[in-house]
């Protein structure tokens, strides 16, 4: 069953006086228990995307969708109370800068603390209430992997290092045991070892809870041995979206095709660590979009078609916007 | 913490020594002679430290009697009348803080709450409104409006008094200085008449005060709210579903406070100019009123004394304001690294 379901989101962003569109017919789907990964060079609207599915952005910014449904409530057009009750049990956000998510004034105790739902606390008095909040937010501490419990819970979020705030994030989403868990690069900079931890733990609630995972990351290795399916953006364009095996297989869209042969262990030949760079260019700022397909200017395969934006095609269940798709004759 | 408070200490220290110097210092600038400037009379029985302070020969030595004969109360006595500094001071300083006093409540009550809703109205029409009038008051200048306040309320409606303390019907005697105080202490026969004299007396005078630091206080707290409030912190706390009431408590509040109060710091010199100004136009019986007084009858060891005075109080009511910002701020060492 589809829990999320976003067609055609696009996002309006005033730049110069002028519109454009940073998200341009995004299209979007998360089956119950499933992970999916959400890829793209730095700038290409991922972020974006996780945000207004959150409602997390600027009053002025306009979000218009087809569809942009949770369980088929739209998200949308409920009032702010019904989306707030749903951001509160069943979708959980880590942003991407957790030190910026922190309130400074605060210490992670009692931002841990005020994210727990009421219904999971018994009922007595206040202190009997304080101390279960306490053990609650402790054990999920514990949980993703920060060591000294007890001295970190005290401290304002400054005072500790990037990793803890990340991991935090983390405990923070999860405390509140959601169906749906939206995490915007939450390993971005750890060691590997923690990072396998964190993948780990995630990979394991997927399967014992059935939480479904959207994860926005830049690293392609970690994630396709995770997700079941995965999404590619570019420039604020979703070119390709599938089943993570059939889009290593084969991918359908150039960009794609790009992206897999950039990552490490699907070309053998490239450098470790290099920097994620798919083709040569670089991708468009907002002030100088391209039109039709945005892909375009970088495109080995672009050709005059190219110039009207592609319609979203799809071969079981693989979809994909590109006039000449790759690998189509064998699918 | 000890750290902060070790350096604030030493600051107001090193502050006050400065001021003293200048203070003496002023005794030789001013025309005339400089042991009278710095006595206010040829001789003076009754302040020993000070007189001999005179009579030293080197000026090191001389410094040293001085700021002995200042913690003692041995400040000189006024030109003008001849009377001890020390005693008319202590008389006069209480109106001045009492008058100071009444006019930042009365801002603070009013200006941050306000300044709340409006930053919470960003954009809207409250806002607007808030904005534009309180732009309109800021850019009154303080003698005008005090003038205005005087023509309007005193001369034409007749409802208010334009001058003064208290009405001369009335004994009070000198005990706080205060005189909402002095009254409630003193044994008269029909102290709410008393009262309500004195508070008619105070109104004109705190409102002309506090317009302009209302004003300030508005717009600074309107400003660290929209700032507050546009964070990803907050952001972050809505997408977790808290509700609006637990978000203001615990996220906007005390992040939007926080930079407000070294900024009522930076306040406090011009809010001691509209007061000593104030207390000019309105007879005030106050320090400014003193001191702008000492000033046209060429009052030198008046003039010295008050300056110093004042000087002395715009500094420690300053940096102990930005000292205890600090202490309660938590996030002060977010940028302690940078600072080193
Ligand atoms: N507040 C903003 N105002 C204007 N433009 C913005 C804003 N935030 C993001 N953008 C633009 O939107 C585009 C997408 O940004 P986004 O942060 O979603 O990228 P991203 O895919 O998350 O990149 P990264 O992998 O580096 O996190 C970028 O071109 C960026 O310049
Ligand atoms: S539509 Fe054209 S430019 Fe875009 S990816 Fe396909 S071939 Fe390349
Ligand atoms: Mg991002």
């Amino acid at each position: 069953m589809i829990i999320l379901d976003i067609k055609n989101l696009t996002l309006e962003i005033e730049s110069n006086g002028v519109l454009v569109k940073a998200l341009d017919k995004v299209s979007l789907t998360i089956q119950e228990n499933e992970i999916r990964a959400l890829v793209g060079e730095s700038g290409s609207g991922k972020s974006l995307i996780v945000r207004a599915i959150s409602g997390a952005l600027p009053p002025q910014w306009i979000v218009t969708a087809d569809r942009l449904t949770w369980r088929g409530q739209n998200l949308l057009s409920m009032t702010r109370a019904q989306r707030q009750a749903i951001m509160r049990r069943d979708i959980a956000v880590i942003f991407q800068d957790p030190l910026a998510s922190l309130d400074p004034s605060a210490t992670l105790k009692d931002q841990l603390v005020e994210s727990i739902p009421q219904e999971f606390i018994p009922k007595g008095w206040p202190w009997q209430r304080r101390k279960a909040r306490l053990r609650i937010a402790q054990q999920i501490m514990r949980k993703v992997g920060i060591k000294d419990v007890h001295a970190a819970i005290n401290k304002y979020p400054h005072e500790l290092s990037l990793d803890i705030c990340q991991k935090f994030m983390i405990a923070m989403a999860l405390v509140s045991q959601p169906t749906l868990l939206i995490a915007d690069d939450p390993t971005r900079g750890m060691e590997t070892n923690t990072k396998q931890q964190i993948l780990t733990l995630l990979a394991q609630l997927n399967k014992t809870r059935n939480l479904s995972i959207l994860f926005v990351s830049h690293d392609l290795i970690a994630i396709s041995a995770m997700a079941h399916s995965m999404t590619v953006l570019y420039c604020g364009q979703s070119v390709e979206s599938g089943k993570m095996k059939a889009m290593r297989r084969r991918p359908l869209h150039p960009y794609t095709k790009a992206l897999m042969d950039s990552a490490p262990s699907f070309s053998p030949d490239l450098i470790p660590k290099s920097p994620l760079v798919a083709m040569d260019g670089t991708i468009p700022t907002l002030q100088h979009l391209p039109i039709g397909c945005r892909l375009g200017p970088r495109c080995p395969r672009a050709a005059k078609e190219c110039v009207q934006v592609p319609e979203e095609r799809s071969i079981n269940e693989h979809k994909y916007r590109c006039h000449y798709p790759m690998h189509v004759e064998s699918v | 913490m000890i750290t902060t408070l070790i350096r604030y200490f030493n600051l107001i220290c090193l502050t006050l020594l400065v001021l003293v110097l200048l203070s003496f210092s002023l005794a030789f600038f001013f025309p005339g002679d400089s042991a009278v400037n710095l006595l206010g009379a040829a001789q003076i029985a009754d302040q020993p430290l000070l007189s001999q302070a005179v009579n030293q020969s080197n000026v090191l030595v001389q410094f040293w009697y001085y700021v002995q004969a200042l913690f003692n109360g041995q400040w000189g006595v006024s030109f003008a009348t001849g009377k001890p500094l020390y005693e008319d001071i202590m008389q006069l300083f209480p109106a001045t803080l009492e008058l100071s006093l009444y006019a930042v409540t009365l801002a603070l009550v009013f200006g941050i709450p306000l300044g709340f809703v409006s930053g919470l109205q960003y954009r809207k029409k409250i806002d607007h409104a808030f904005m534009s009038s309180s732009m309109v008051m800021y850019s009154f200048p303080v003698f005008w409006l005090a003038l205005i306040l005087i023509l309007l309320v005193s001369l034409q409606a007749q409802w208010l008094p334009m001058s003064g303390r208290l009405s001369l019907l009335y004994d009070i005697p000198h005990a706080t200085g205060f005189i909402l105080v002095d009254i409630a202490l003193s044994d008269i026969a029909n102290k709410q008449y008393a009262f309500h004299d004195a508070i008619s007396h105070l109104i004109l005078p705190t409102l002309s005060v506090s317009f302009i630091a209302f004003a300030v206080f508005l717009r600074s707290t309107r400003r660290s709210v929209v700032d507050v409030v546009s964070t990803e912190y907050i952001k972050s706390a809505q997408t977790r579903g808290l509700t609006a009431s637990n978000i203001f408590f615990k996220h906007i509040l005390r992040n939007a406070l926080l930079p407000v109060l070294p900024l009522l710091a930076v306040q406090i010199s011009t809010l001691v100019t509209n007061v000593m100004i104030v207390e000019t136009i309105f007879s005030w019986p106050g320090i400014g009123d003193w001191l702008i007084q000492a000033i046209y009858e060429r009052d030198y060891p008046a003039i010295r004394t008050g300056i110093m005075l004042v000087a002395m109080i715009v500094v420690v009511f300053t940096l102990s304001l930005e000292c205890l910002s600090q202490l309660i701020d938590p996030t002060r060492d977010r940028f302690a690294y940078a600072r080193r």
